[in-house]
């Protein structure tokens, strides 16, 4: 929080502490407006909903409570959610809501329990304006709710604002509680404004100035909002140095708070926000109650940390790994003991269980599924588009479900045997010779990822193929997926992507290479988000530059554009 | 009068040796076999003649039988409703705030009706004579074993919530069941040593408390292979003797003691009571299934208070709104308890008891007692 933590400013970013929380105001840099105007404005990332909570909670502290709905970023097709980020508005319902949580989180703020933790002096009078006062309580909140000193105006007009609101209240208080959220719903907190600067390297060109670059590092690797020494570096102008910049992302790759920037990017590729709308038919699974619903994304997480960041392995032996962490809510669904009452604990399958791997967890078995049966073609398809990057088209409009959907089928008992029948049709095998192989071995996995011997009284026969290769059930699966070049640059090319919000025209050369170093690093995530921090491809902006965002300030002097 | 049988046979069911033709599951590779109870609660058996003269009086019934003939009929009418529930649950009351539910003993009440049909579930706990037992009726089972005792069910088998209507046992069973999935009476087995779940001479069973709540489905029936943690209490993790004998898991008459919560309320709530299944001679009878659950029942010594323990937790109000004549209840229990005779007054401070139990298989983590050390 920003008083508390003001005197561990000089522990800088290698300090445990200092990762945790933007720390504070060293006096000088947050009490200078900006004075230099703000960059060429060249994106606007729209925070998502974690990143939002992250960066109340490390400007004002865990306790702040965020209490709101907040208006999805839609999804491109075939992308990110960090590429529709850069696209998205705010309806003005969705305004409402973020208008809701601001004012919310600033009461809470400038209540009687915190605010002295916020504020460096007291006010003359409690019931009457006093401009030095507001100024020295908004401009270090400003500089970490926008990621960048406040420009001179920026500061007039919501210390004006606060002004006049505790006019009007008789308390200073109040005051500055209008005034702060209005900035929440500033969309210099809202978005992530990348601006740019000429590019030396490339005369004509531009690349993002050392602020943006903060921004960039923070979201990417620890999916928050930058701390006091990362707003400190770019000032200083350290970020735009290329020896620097890969010094201070070295650090904060090696923190713990990596686990936050992999969760992030894990679940924005693998599409979890479908865990939301997930809903299973409880005449089927009524083993899916809320509490597994709610345990199976976490699940893949933790799985994924695991191997990624604690462990440092291998991103490759992530499908096939035998380690996993269970709850008490999931054990019946993978009849496992599990050791402890209460939260998570580590669990590794037994060698040759067919659930070694994440396609092995019952979320993702579960999530590519439909709500009363399994599906080969969802979860083959899932696997061609999130991890392997290979699109798979639509259906025709005018597709005949009638054998796959006859789950009770006597005759054709097995969903390969429905599949087969459904793929007489030439049109529609086109497709399911691309998804079916990789869907079909995981077919003793159920429709919430329940293993079984049998569907409907048949044996399942779990064969599968992939790049020419042959192989039985998850196990041969994730095998094939760890040995195939297109798992590792499909990561490769999804992390410059999630970096810098944009499908870059020569995707596939620059993912290539991407992969070289990440092969040359064994596969290590850490290497990985450290390369694309890193790379001055990164920083280079092709786009044309945006407009700055026109955003109505009364001032002193009149309405302020 | 049609007579319901369903418990009975179920009854029959528990505890005759199932057929050879229903496999039942392959033996553990480690000998070990874990349960979560979904089911314990008093065994009933509705037979045709067990109340011949209506189910036991409600609290307003007594009352109204302590009137004149004339006065009964003028507080019947319906306009005199008012007088009559203000005179009735004043009946509820004693001097100096007592209550015939918290303080039975208090209320001089007749024995409320009885059981008198000479079937009932339940176990030959007295092996046919103790030397600290007193005068009582055994059952016969409903699979024709002599020498029942559940005295029990004598005593409360004419009670409504207890014996239900028409084959469906009463709202104790429900309420008991709820309690259970709440977490406020997990009860965990964990057999150790099994070698066939068809005979084995020698198996060590716990019989245990779990602080955890039961895993359940959208539909609350307990999910099997949930996993349970048996209470670091060991005064709730009882040790016991057992063998399995065609398909049947016995075990040797102990002293079983396990904890019941009720509900976990404030201080001034009944709820966050805390009282015990305290049995003597206790032991189990529960029966292999092919699905790999346990069903049967567990028998033993109660002390007369705890049957009517969440009547007498809920004082006045189990009194006034429920209805119950604990005091009634009480003389019931006390004329009818048939264990732990006390040598100076020779009456009988414990009843024979059966409960029926249903487990299912669950993983359970045992907390073996920490060793002990010499304490100052």
């Amino acid at each position: 929080m920003i008083r508390a933590l003001s005197l561990i400013v000089a522990l800088g970013l290698t300090a445990c502490s200092a990762e945790k929380a933007p720390q504070s105001a060293s006096a000088e840099p947050s009490f200078a407006p900006l004075k230099e105007p703000l960059g060429q404005i060249v994106a606007m990332r729209r925070l998502t909903e974690a990143q939002y909570r992250n960066s109340i909670a490390d400007i004002f502290g865990s306790d702040i409570r965020v209490a709101g709905r907040f208006e999805p970023i839609v999804r491109p097709v075939h992308e990110l959610i960090a590429t529709g980020a850069t696209s998205s508005t705010i309806s003005p319902a969705g305004l409402e809501q973020f208008d809701a949580m601001a004012r919310a989180i600033a009461a809470q703020i400038f209540d009687a329990d915190h605010r002295a933790q916020f504020m460096d002096c007291a006010p003359r009078d409690a019931a009457v304006p006093d401009p030095d006062c507001a100024a020295r309580i908004l401009v270090p909140m400003g500089r970490y709710l926008f990621r960048r000193p406040m420009t001179q105006e920026e500061v007039a007009a919501y210390v004006m604002m606060a002004g006049k609101a505790t006019e009007s209240s008789g308390s200073f208080h109040k005051g500055m509680e209008l005034a702060l959220a209005a900035m929440l719903v500033s969309p210099h907190f809202l978005y992530v404004v990348e601006s740019a600067e000429p590019d030396p390297e490339s005369p004509g060109g531009l690349r993002l100035d050392n602020l943006a670059r903060a921004s960039r590092l923070s979201f990417l690797l620890w999916n928050t909002t930058p701390n006091d020494a990362l707003l400190k570096a770019a000032e200083q102008g350290q970020l735009t140095d290329p020896v620097q910049l890969a010094a201070i992302a070295q650090r904060m790759v090696r923190s713990p708070r990596l686990e936050d920037g992999v969760r992030a990017f894990f679940a924005d590729m693998l599409l979890f926000e479908k865990f939301d709308e997930m809903a299973k038919d409880q005449i089927v699974y009524p083993r899916f109650n809320p509490d597994v619903a709610s345990a199976l994304s976490e699940q893949m997480l933790r799985m994924i940390v695991d191997q990624l960041v604690t462990q440092k392995g291998d991103y490759r032996d992530l499908f096939t790994t035998r380690r996993t962490f269970i709850n008490r809510a999931l054990g019946p669904l993978y009849q496992a003991k599990v050791t402890s009452t209460q939260g998570w604990v580590p669990y590794e399958f037994a060698p040759g269980d067919d659930r070694a791997g994440l396609l092995g967890q019952a979320g993702f078995l579960a999530l590519y599924a439909h709500s009363g049966r399994s599906s080969p073609t969802l979860r083959g398809r899932a696997i061609r588009e999130l991890l392997l990057c290979q699109p798979v088209p639509n259906p025709p409009g005018n597709v005949n479900f009638t054998a796959v959907q006859d789950v009770t089928s006597t005759a054709m008992p097995t969903a390969r045997m429905r599949l087969n029948a459904h793929n007489s049709d030439p049109v529609c095998a086109a497709c399911h010779k691309i998804t079916d192989p990789l869907g079909l071995p995981l077919e003793k996995f159920d429709g919430i990822g329940a293993f079984r011997r049998q569907e409907n009284g048949a044996p399942i026969d779990t064969a599968g193929l992939f790049e020419g290769v042959a192989f039985q059930g998850n196990v041969g699966l994730g095998k094939a997926l760890a040995a195939s070049k297109s798992t590792t640059e499909c990561v490769a090319g999804r992390a410059f992507q999630y970096a810098t919000g944009r499908v870059p025209e020569d995707d596939g050369a620059l993912a290539g290479g991407i992969e070289q170093d990440f092969a040359k690093d064994g596969y290590r995530i850490a290497s990985l988000f450290l390369r694309v921090a890193t790379m001055p491809q990164a920083y280079r902006i092709a786009a044309t530059p945006l407009v700055a965002p026109q955003i109505a300030m009364t001032t002193r002097t009149g309405v302020h554009p | 009068m049609i007579v319901y049988r369903i418990a009975a046979l179920c009854a029959a069911s528990f505890l005759a040796p199932i057929a050879q033709a229903q496999a039942l599951p392959a033996p553990p590779a480690n000998g070990e076999l874990g349960f979560v109870f979904t089911h314990f609660a008093p065994a009933i058996y509705q037979g045709e003649r067990d109340c011949p003269d209506g189910l036991a009086a409600t609290l307003r019934d007594n009352y109204l039988q302590t009137q004149s003939p004339a006065e009964r009929m003028r507080l019947l009418d319906k306009a005199n409703e008012p007088e009559l529930t203000k005179r009735w649950t004043g009946y509820a009351f004693g001097p100096n705030g007592t209550n015939i539910c918290t303080h039975p003993a208090l209320f001089d009440r007749p024995p409320q009706r009885i059981v008198q049909g000479k079937i009932a579930q339940g176990l030959d706990l007295d092996d046919g004579a103790a030397t600290d037992s007193c005068s009582h009726e055994p059952f016969t089972s409903p699979a024709g074993q002599t020498g029942i005792d559940n005295q029990m069910w004598r005593a409360m088998g004419c009670v409504r919530t207890w014996r239900g209507v028409d084959g469906t046992g009463g709202d104790i069973l429900r309420g008991l069941t709820q309690f259970l999935i709440s977490g406020e009476h997990t009860q965990v087995l964990l057999l150790t040593g099994v070698d066939s779940l068809q005979d084995d001479p020698d198996v060590t069973v716990i019989y245990a408390n779990s602080e955890d709540r039961a895993v359940v489905d959208s539909k609350q029936n307990f999910m099997p292979d949930a996993s349970y943690t048996v209470v670091a209490n060991a005064q709730h993790r009882n040790v016991l003797k057992g063998r399995i004998v065609g398909g049947v898991l016995m075990t040797d008459p102990t002293h079983i003691r396990l904890r019941q919560t009720w509900g976990q309320g404030s201080e001034r709530d009944i709820r966050g009571k805390r009282t015990e299944y305290d049995m003597t001679r206790a032991r189990l009878r529960l029966t292999f299934q092919p699905d790999g659950s346990l069903k049967g029942l567990v028998g033993g010594y109660q002390p007369i208070w705890d049957i009517m323990a969440s009547a007498s937790i809920g004082g006045e109000g189990a009194a006034t709104t429920a209805g119950y004549d604990c005091a009634a209840m009480y003389a019931a229990l006390k004329k009818l308890a048939d264990g732990d005779r006390d040598p100076a007054t020779g009456q009988c401070r414990r009843i024979s008891s059966a409960m029926e139990a249903v487990a299912i298989p669950a993983f359970i983590n045992d907390t073996p007692p920490a060793t002990k050390v010499a304490q100052q």
